[in-house]
């Protein structure tokens, strides 16, 4: 029996919607097993039942926003936090200020008729089976949760960070070689070390490792180097908001 | 052990010779780092380097490695082996591949490593420390066996000790490139040893260090480096002895899978997690000291699980030394 399917996009650039249409060929592989029931990005059809698996995109911005997600926890089985927009908030949620404050300081006025929220991950809003981050996500990834689902096997989470998957690749330690700025001994892996691939150091898309993290000695680290303090704060709280505190 | 000598003007076409036995790798600069990759002309290598990021170790148990496949429902092994030869390995790295022999190649024997071992030549070359090295005081600075030729430079050229019956077949095929051994050059090879010696600016104190770790097990000092330590897995990453991997199954497409099994490390909070949720090591601290047993102490019977390469130092994003650490608890129980 095939299982149904809905991607779901709240705010954010879109990028993670796309990046599942940029599985090209082997999107054809899920489709062996799912029935896309919506899927804004790739179809105007829409069929509104109970679905199995939705996939959620983007942050919680506006009342719409709240609203879609709502409908998709209620109307599914298991439900995917995708990319971190919608499991940490990302760039929108790690601006400080109340929404009608932020609305004047752009627009000159604090009428809302957009209803805009301060923007909140939804992991903050919903209970979520599957959480993953990244902005945006390898594609790969969510080519294993979905096909591991449809299997009945219960998708993996990944426990290590960043710099596991540097070293697995050989790539150049940024950090100890070049003393740039590299969050990677504390940002959960995942995306196969592509900055540091890239010679850059790594800046703490995929938020940071649950729970291991020690953002304290990473502080000290770049201090030492001879970052200064709001510099590094500032690259601390881009994707993840304040969740790294020390 | 049988000594023959390589004249330097020899030297090349005796490198253009090892690749009749296998695919030729070598360290190689990479940046600021060495990695050992395959070369083709001596001119690409580094014969001068300190230390590899990655320790041979990754070619006989690789980093991300494809075991089974999964196809048309049935598993199928995965794993071509190809003769290699490892030019240019120090002489830490051979005692830490035969650590990894000990515990890969003891019942139950791990196929996969016994069949690249069986397939591979490993030469060894003399190397000078640099400030991160402290094998000497753990005797792995000079190999007596696990290597098939082992190269020690000369001012003319190379001595060569042959610690295998393969090495001597490798000598013996290109017995015109060799010529005996003087005098002269024993007593060249004594100097580079002397000077290597005293050139070592690290040393581990060994001394009673089993019973230290015993008393230590409370010690502030590893709450102390708990807070310094990132649990980033570094160490454990670029370690010649760390053996301990994860399997996982990748899909490759809707019906077909790949088992594959990577470096894990004893930082990560599940890797002492067992079935039914307890965790032997559930905080950072524990992980911390965790490895420090492990290195020196976990089974006294079986030696340090050490060689003192000095790539967890080198590699350590918070600068945390191996043997800082290990002489602090010692202190701290005076």
């Amino acid at each position: 029996m095939m299982l149904k399917l809905g991607v779901f996009e709240l705010t954010g650039c879109g990028g993670c919607a796309l990046n599942i249409l940029f599985l090209y060929e082997k999107l054809f592989d899920l489709l062996e097993f799912y029935e896309i029931k919506e899927f804004h990005m790739a179809s105007s059809f829409r069929e509104h039942d109970a679905l199995d698996v939705a996939v959620v995109t983007g942050s919680v911005s506006t009342q719409r926003d709240l609203n879609l997600l709502h409908y998709a926890r209620n109307h599914s089985n298991y439900l995917i936090a995708l990319g971190t927009c919608a499991t940490h908030g990302n760039v929108q949620a790690s601006v400080e200020g109340k929404i009608r404050e932020k609305l004047e300081k752009v627009y000159g006025t604090k009428a809302n008729p957009m209803r805009a929220l301060d923007s909140t991950p939804i992991v903050q809003h919903v209970a979520v089976d599957y959480a993953l981050p990244g902005c945006p996500y390898d594609k790969d990834e969510i080519y294993q949760v979905l096909i591991s689902l449809a299997k009945g096997i219960e998708p993996p989470t990944k426990d290590y960070p960043v710099c596991v998957e540097c070293k697995l690749n050989e790539y150049e330690c940024v950090l100890v070689k070049k003393e740039i700025p590299c969050l990677g001994p504390i940002t959960l892996g995942g995306c196969n070390a592509a900055c540091i691939k890239s010679g850059v150091g790594c800046i703490g898309c995929r938020g940071p490792l649950p729970k291991e993290a020690n953002p304290a000695s990473e502080f000290e680290i770049l201090k030492e180097l001879g970052y200064d303090e709001e510099y590094i704060r500032r690259k601390f709280k881009t994707f993840a908001r304040g969740e790294l505190r020390w | 052990m049988r000594y023959v000598k390589l004249p330097q003007e020899n030297f090349e076409e005796f490198f253009n010779s090892l690749k009749r036995w296998g695919k030729l790798y070598a360290p190689v600069k990479k940046g600021d780092i060495y990695s050992f990759q395959n070369v083709e002309t001596l001119s690409e290598i580094t014969l001068d380097y300190t230390r590899t990021m990655l320790p041979p170790k990754k070619f006989f148990v690789r980093p991300k490695d494809e075991m089974l496949k999964l196809k048309e429902g049935h598993w199928e092994e995965a794993n071509g082996t190809e003769p290699i030869v490892l030019f240019g390995v120090h002489s830490c790295d051979i005692h830490g591949l035969e650590i990894l022999d000990k515990v890969y190649l003891s019942d139950p024997v791990d196929p996969y490593y016994k069949k690249r071992r069986e397939n591979s030549i490993i030469i060894g070359i003399s190397c000078m420390p640099d400030e991160y090295c402290f094998c000497k005081s753990l005797g792995t600075d000079f190999a007596m066996h696990g290597f098939d030729l082992f190269l020690h430079e000369l001012p003319d050229g190379w001595l060569v000790r042959v610690g295998s019956v393969k090495g001597h077949e490798i000598a013996w095929g290109s017995e015109e490139l060799f010529e005996n051994v003087t005098e002269e050059d024993f007593h060249h090879f004594r100097e580079f040893e002397e000077k290597r010696t005293n050139s070592f600016k690290r040393s581990l104190n060994k001394e009673g260090l089993a019973d230290i770790l015993d008393l230590a097990f409370d010690s502030p000092v590893w709450k102390k480096y708990e807070r310094i330590c990132l649990g980033c897995g570094n160490c454990n990453m670029v370690c010649p002895t760390c053996r301990c991997y994860e399997v996982c199954d990748l899909w490759i497409n809707a019906y077909e899978a790949v088992r594959v099994r990577r470096y894990d490390s004893c930082f990560m909070e599940t890797h002492g997690l067992v079935a039914g949720g307890h965790n032997f090591r559930p905080t950072r601290l524990d992980r911390f000291r965790h490895r420090y047993y492990c290195k020196n102490y976990f089974d006294p019977e079986s030696g340090f699980n050490c060689v003192g390469c000095g790539r967890c130092d080198e590699f350590c994003p918070a600068k945390i030394e191996h043997v800082k650490v290990l002489d602090e608890v010692r202190e701290g129980l005076q």
